[in-house]
């Protein structure tokens, strides 16, 4: 295994960002870490790399504990941040170059690696320009480029496609598909329709803990054939449940002053009931069905939607 | 390595956008550039501007005209004093108003008649109330020079006193009197031989008393006095300039990115504090090249040179680190790292020499670690003193230069753990 956490433990403060999480990850895999803000991406990836200490459990980059040979360990290790960290003064080239040197890669070999990932970002035209007259992709892209330079055994990508174009996002998931022939890749993003495109299995994360696990085939059986009825408006939740007969048919999931959230066999058939009982007891102003899918799962074991 | 490796990467960076070292790099320059176009050119090659004496002569005979070339016959002195003929005091006056002059010698009716006669022979002095240091150079070398004169005029009073005698009785000389005036002359002439001393007077000898070391000491190195106060200055800031641009790279995230790549926290701080001092030492140098270059002060005893600028530069390096350690985002650095170099600049004597600061003004600016490598570079480029006669100062220098990387170091550290 390239890549293995295995029960790992963070707490900042008050706030529990990792409650025992454990995955990992194989050579020529993408694993996809999805959650919300403030799931536990970034911790997960600061721990691999060796930049947070994690207060339990255990993380492994091929074989090599990153906290007790955290130097080693992170020879393996391309690392994209979540937050563009480039030299604003320097050319794409020199940037590189920089990152290049800082594993190893002197010379002829670092001059070509640096022409070949150019080349994969689309920057080859812009390579000896100061990067402070890069567009935010362009910045993106060549964020992306100081992190796989090396030919590393393992990539961490926290989120790296934030604030993209749909083009350009297409093109750095071909991109990290390309690099995935022989690396394991850990990807984190919070993009649902991302980790369908791009990873062979997914994690769901929240609130620190690893909710699910597995390939998108076994996520959306695991979702079942059930679809999601979400009501809003304003309820009085607590008379609701008992007055609808819950059974096999319909499930309540969540049910808040504001917000109902139902699992049903078939919204076809339910809905009109639905409607009916919940505007007895206060008013409804939204109706949303959703079809089965990563995201009904997602909603399901959360209780909430990714994007907010 | 990979320290090496980074410390040039952050220095590549400041070759590809100097920005505000430049202007930083610019203060000490055009700051001895103001004392440059106020001192004038003759300051930088070497001198100090001559000192202006007035001389109204109402006697107008022929030894009142030799007056003027007691202060500029011959010798060290012919470039220190400038002598200028007024026709009356009202001319003078006026040259004083403007602060043209620095005194006024009077030669008074009847001058030469009364050494002729043997009598009291009166020069009156007046200096120019506006101005302190010069009148009292002026004033000191007047006295001296009349003062040899009086010996010799004592001398040669007794052949003078047979000239007059004979001028009064109205007929020729006989060749025995002719004989016995010049041996008179000549008996003089052997008795005051030792005076040939007159032509190694200098302005040295006649600082007034209390001036024992300064500006005055010795116009030759005058840029050598102020320079080295400038470019600590100037030092001290690019190092708080070196040292933001390492805390905006920890804001930016540039320092967790590189402790991403297989980077010890310990080698990354090594990069950046090699990096901090390698540049302030090349600066501080290129600084004094161009001290040499356009201001003339003479690069003496390169190695005490090279160890005074490195001490200090690892001295400047570790506060700026120091301070990047500590301070929790870009304005309080700036805010603390500006603080501390202005009550280094005074205390150290940054403005004002500390040689002339009162006794233990300078004792204090003495120990102060921009204080004691300026008066340091002082020591060697003004009073040509080798690194052992400035090893106090210099050792004072390194003292807290290791203290303070010491200090840096843990709280960098602590930071990093943290
Ligand atoms: N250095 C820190 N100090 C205090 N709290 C922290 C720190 N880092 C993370 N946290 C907290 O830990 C939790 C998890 O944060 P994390 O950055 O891992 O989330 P994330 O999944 O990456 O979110 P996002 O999608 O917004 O990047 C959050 O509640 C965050 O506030
Ligand atoms: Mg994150």
């Amino acid at each position: 295994m390239l890549i293995e956490a295995r029960n790992l433990r963070k707490r900042f403060g008050d706030v529990e960002a990792l409650a025992g999480v454990s995955f990992h990850v194989k050579s020529g895999e993408i694993y996809g870490l999805l959650g919300p803000n403030g799931a536990g991406k970034s911790t997960t990836i600061n721990i691999l790399c060796g930049l947070v200490q994690p207060d339990g459990g255990e993380a492994r980059l091929n074989g090599i504990d990153v906290v007790r040979n955290a130097v080693d360990a992170r020879r393996l290790l391309g690392v994209v941040p979540q937050e563009v960290a480039l030299y604003s003064e320097l050319s794409a080239r020199d940037n590189l170059a920089f990152f290049g040197r800082l594993y190893g890669l002197r010379g002829a070999d670092l001059r070509a690696r640096i022409g070949v990932v150019l080349e994969q970002v689309s920057l080859a035209d812009r390579a000896k320009e100061p990067i402070e007259r890069f567009s935010g992709g362009m910045l993106r892209r060549l964020n992306i480029a100081a992190g796989i330079l090396h030919r590393p055994k393992a990539v961490l990508l926290d989120e790296p496609t934030v604030g993209l174009d749909p083009q350009t996002r297409a093109s750095i998931l071909d991109l990290i598909r390309s690099i995935a022939t022989d690396a394991a890749i850990l990807y984190t993003t919070h993009y649902l329709d991302e980790a369908e495109r791009l990873c062979d299995r997914i994690g769901i994360i929240d609130h620190g803990a690893l909710l699910v696990e597995g390939t998108l085939a076994e996520l959306r059986t695991a979702a079942g054939e059930r679809e999601i009825v979400a009501l809003r408006g304003t309820f009085k939740s607590d008379a609701i449940p008992a007055a609808l007969g819950l059974g096999a048919e319909i499930q309540l999931l969540k049910s808040g002053p504001d917000e109902l959230l139902f699992t049903v066999t078939s919204a076809e058939r339910s809905l009109s009931g639905l409607l009916a009982t919940a505007g007895s007891f206060g008013e409804v102003r939204e109706v949303a069905v959703k079809q089965p899918s990563l995201e009904n799962l997602f909603i399901k074991l959360t209780g909430r939607e990714l994007r907010d | 390595m990979n320290a090496l490796v980074i410390a040039c990467h952050h220095l590549f960076r400041i070759v590809r956008s100097p920005g505000l070292i430049l202007i930083l790099l610019a203060i000490p320059l055009t700051l001895a550039g103001i004392e440059y176009a106020a001192f004038g050119p003759t300051v930088a090659s070497g001198r100090l501007p001559p000192i202006k004496v007035l001389v109204l002569d109402e006697d107008r005979s022929f030894l009142a005209g030799a007056v003027p070339q007691l202060f500029t016959s011959g010798g060290p002195l012919k470039d220190t004093f400038e002598t200028l003929a007024v026709p009356d005091r009202a001319a003078a006056q006026a040259l004083f108003q403007k602060n043209d002059a620095a005194a006024l010698v009077i030669v008074p009716a009847g001058f030469q008649q009364a050494l002729l006669d043997g009598r009291r022979a009166e020069l009156q002095f007046a200096p120019n109330p506006l101005q302190t240091f010069s009148p009292q150079i002026a004033e000191s070398v007047l006295s001296m020079v009349t003062l040899i004169g009086n010996g010799l005029y004592q001398q040669a009073l007794t052949p003078l006193q047979r000239i007059n005698a004979l001028k009064n009785s109205g007929r020729q000389p006989t060749a025995d009197e002719i004989a016995e005036i010049s041996r008179g002359f000549f008996e003089a002439g052997r008795r005051v031989n030792g005076l040939s001393a007159i032509n190694n007077i200098s302005v040295t000898s006649v600082r007034p008393a209390g001036q024992r070391e300064g500006i005055g000491a010795s116009p030759q190195a005058f840029f050598a006095f102020i320079f080295p106060g400038l470019v600590i200055f100037g030092v001290m800031f690019v190092s708080q300039s070196l040292g933001l641009r390492l805390l905006r790279d920890r804001t930016r995230g540039l320092e967790r990115r590189v402790a991403m790549a297989p980077v010890s926290p310990a080698t990354q701080l090594a990069g950046s504090f090699l990096f901090m001092i390698v540049g302030l030492f090349v600066i501080l140098m290129l600084l004094m090249l161009v001290g040499a270059a356009v201001f003339r002060i003479e690069l003496r005893h390169p190695p005490a040179l090279l160890l005074i600028g490195a001490g200090f530069s690892v001295f400047a390096a570790a506060l700026h680190l120091a301070i990047i350690g500590i301070a929790k985002d870009d304005r309080s650095a700036s805010f603390i790292g500006t603080g501390i170099i202005m009550v280094l600049a005074l205390l150290g004597g940054t403005f004002i020499p500390a040689e002339q600061f009162p006794d233990f003004l300078r004792r204090v600016a003495f120990v102060m670690p921009n204080g004691a490598a300026q008066q340091a570079f002082i020591d060697v480029l003004a009073h040509g003193r080798t690194l052992a006669e400035a090893s106090t100062r210099v050792g004072v220098t390194w003292a807290w230069a290791l203290a303070m990387l010491g200090a840096a170091l843990v709280l960098s550290r602590r930071r990093a753990i943290a």
